[in-house]
């Protein structure tokens, strides 16, 4: 073995105790201070005004003064079956979307990257997303239809469904909302799914097929690790838009029938805007945001995560 | 033991050959290396080989059986990869065992093996550590002991030791050499250098724009290249080239080559190769064909000034400037000159080399 022939004509010193610290980076934020603070201003204020409202009977005259009620409106959430139920219905509809658009998106994505057709298609399947909610929403309503919808036509002509009509159905109308938002946001999935496939290292693909890896092992060994951080990605944003967006549910179904598809932020809009209980609405607000920033702040940190990092 | 055959092929890249009607064979066990400038088609033949690459146009074989359509995991070699492709979420022992345990070997089998290419490559302090950890010279070594822990039918080195420094490149060069003798593994060596060539292979192909140019053993290469650019390629201090011109003297079998004022004298072994030549051609000197000297001590000898000395320690490179032309000659480490002082030169003419000016194909 070759020996390295380091004379020891120097033994080095032991490292110095203080070492020299690193250019400060204050001057940064001194100039970002003032956009943060302006952010936090706009921000912050609604997130202050929501907590105050969820501890009082907002009166909705301006002659009437606003009643403190303490925790009043937090301690009815418990015993609110709709409440309740419309945590549960959401946790299914996001859910099923989450698993059938991230199935499907990375699906599509895996069929649609280096074809040849890739190009044209991916504008063709991004046109669903182009769509308002709102839109999206009543095309379905119309699709969906019991007298004159194609689906409805359709599935019923197969004999899948009988005399009622999707959207008519308590047993089908959960189904039938998860497909609206499957249709609209596959697309978006696709589309991330297949910035992430373009940065899949080749030659760490090569080296594992050389290694004796098939195209099964390759996917779950080196495609599918690299791709985490862009599934990530689009869970999240999808995770935030079904706890927020409710345009297509409201135009679909409004949260019926029976109460089937009021999902809690149908709920919520609901109470406070069908109902203007503006400050038990502020408290399911509340519950909501707390629980959507902790879930959030959970996938971001799976971002940090060292494993994750891709330095290259 | 795999003998490889690569048969009339072709790469394309779109419009763009990169390689072009290349043929060869690679007997079993034999150490081939490819040598060649940058962008000559290398990789590109190499990766045909791995199966990483379509192959545009003729066939490859391993001991007979094409090998065209294999996926490369079927093909059972061994790529050591010109950018390392290292795993970067692994450690540099699991990287190293990837593909044994891929293979569903059982794990204290797979530690040994590990333990012994690390110890070869003197990285058994790194096997915790992960790629990007790593300096340049160390990843290239885990890369190298990725491919020498499995037992492959054939092994390929894309310039495996381009990125180590000059002393761990010597060490390399001759473990990797004895390894493959012990192994006795096929193996196809890509490499830029004509020095890791010629001290490694059994044999060389030399490769310049996608086509062959030459394929021997490193003493036929270095002895008697096929044409000019391979006798350009070959050597370090490369080959001195001039443009001279053969004339008889006397009778017309008394040949000599002529450059300015160097004159040689054929050697009656070297006169056949001029037969039919008369004018202009090429003629090639290695610097360690030219003597030097102080005082002419003969006839044979040309006069002329040093045009710069460059003592490397073990010799002394001396560029002698004749009336009409310019040699490198090397020397003894004891040779002492000023620049533009008067010098002799002369040159062996049993080491000449000869090309037809036109096509640059040596006169044999
Ligand atoms: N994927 C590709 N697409 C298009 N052209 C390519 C591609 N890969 C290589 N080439 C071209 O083919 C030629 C040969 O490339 P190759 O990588 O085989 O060269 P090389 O001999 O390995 O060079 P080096 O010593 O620099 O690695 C080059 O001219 C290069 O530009
Ligand atoms: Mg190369």
């Amino acid at each position: 073995m070759l020996q390295t022939l380091t004379t020891d004509f120097r033994t080095p010193r032991a490292a110095p105790s203080a070492l020299n610290t690193a250019p400060s980076q204050r001057y940064y934020v001194y100039l970002l201070a003032p956009a943060i603070l302006l952010l936090a201003a706009i921000s912050l204020y609604p997130f202050f005004w929501l907590i105050y409202m969820s501890l009082h009977q907002v009166s909705m005259s301006p002659n009437q003064p606003d009643v403190w009620v303490g925790l009043a409106n937090y301690a009815k959430l418990l015993s609110d079956k709709r409440y309740l139920e419309g945590w549960r219905l959401l946790v299914v509809y996001s859910v099923s979307c989450m698993i059938l658009q991230v199935g499907l998106g990375l699906l599509l994505a895996l069929v649609l990257n280096n074809s040849r057709w890739e190009k044209p298609l991916v504008t063709v399947f991004l046109m669903p997303m182009m769509m308002a909610p709102v839109i999206a929403g009543l095309v379905w309503f119309y699709l969906y239809n019991g007298t004159f919808g194609w689906y409805n036509w359709v599935l019923q002509s197969l004999g899948i469904l009988s005399g009622t009509s999707i959207l008519g159905s308590t047993s089908t109308a959960m189904i039938g909302i998860v497909v609206v938002d499957t249709w609209q946001w596959t697309p978006l999935i696709t589309l991330i799914v297949l910035a992430g496939l373009k940065r899949v290292p080749q030659d760490q693909l090569e080296a594992h097929m050389v290694d004796g890896a098939g195209a099964v092992r390759n996917f779950f060994a080196i495609v599918l690790p690299n791709l985490y951080p862009f599934l990530l990605i689009a869970v999240l944003l999808r995770f935030m838009d079904n706890f927020r967006f409710i345009d297509a549910i409201l135009r679909l179904t409004g949260g019926g029938p029976a109460n089937s598809t009021k999902v809690l932020p149908v709920y919520l809009f609901e109470v406070s805007f069908t109902n203007f209980n503006l400050g038990y609405g502020a408290a399911i607000a509340f519950t909501l945001l707390v629980v959507t920033i902790v879930i959030g702040m959970v996938l971001v940190s799976a971002f940090t995560q060292p494993s994750l990092q891709q330095k290259h | 033991m795999t003998k490889v055959v690569v048969s009339e092929v072709w790469k394309m890249y779109g419009k763009v050959p990169a390689v072009r009607d290349l043929s060869f064979s690679c007997e079993s066990g034999e150490f081939l290396c490819v040598l060649g400038p940058s962008g000559c088609g290398k990789s590109s033949t190499l990766r045909m080989l791995a199966g990483l690459e379509h192959i545009s146009a003729g066939e490859i074989t391993f001991d007979g059986k094409r090998i065209n359509e294999l996926p490369p995991k079927d093909r059972d070699i061994a790529m050591v990869f010109e950018n390392y492709a290292l795993y970067p979420h692994k450690t540099v022992g699991d990287n190293m065992a990837n593909a044994l345990k891929l293979r569903g070997m059982p794990a204290a089998e797979i530690k040994t093996r590990v333990d012994r290419a690390a110890a070869m490559l003197q990285i058994g302090h790194l096997l915790d550590r992960r790629p990007m950890e790593l300096s340049g010279g160390q990843k290239q070594r885990v890369a190298i002991g990725r491919a020498i822990v499995r037992s492959p039918k054939v092994f390929l080195f894309d310039e495996p030791i381009g990125h180590l420094d000059a002393k761990l490149r010597g060490h390399m060069r001759g473990e990797l050499k004895r390894l493959q003798r012990e192994l006795a593994t096929t193996t196809i060596y890509v490499t830029h250098d004509q020095l890791e060539a010629l001290s490694m292979a059994d044999r060389i192909a030399v490769m310049n724009e996608g086509v062959l140019q030459q394929i021997g053993t490193p003493q036929d290469i270095y002895n008697h290249p096929a044409n000019e650019w391979v006798a350009s390629f070959v050597g370090e201090p490369p080959m001195n080239f001039l443009d001279a011109e053969v004339v008889t003297t006397g009778s017309e079998t008394d040949l000599e080559v002529r450059c300015g004022a160097l004159r040689v004298r054929l050697s009656d072994a070297h006169r056949h190769r001029l037969e039919g030549v008369r004018g202009g051609m090429r003629l090639g000197i290695r610097p360690e064909a030219l003597q030097v000297a102080g005082a002419a001590p003969g006839a044979d000898w040309t006069a002329g000034t040093i045009y710069a000395v460059e003592p490397l320690g073990g010799d002394t490179l001396v560029e002698v400037a004749f009336q009409g032309g310019r040699v490198l000659a090397k020397t003894g480490a004891d040779f002492r000159g000023e620049m533009d002082a008067p010098i002799f030169v002369t040159v062996d003419s049993t080491k000449l080399h000869l090309f037809d000016a036109s096509n640059g194909r040596a006169l044999t």
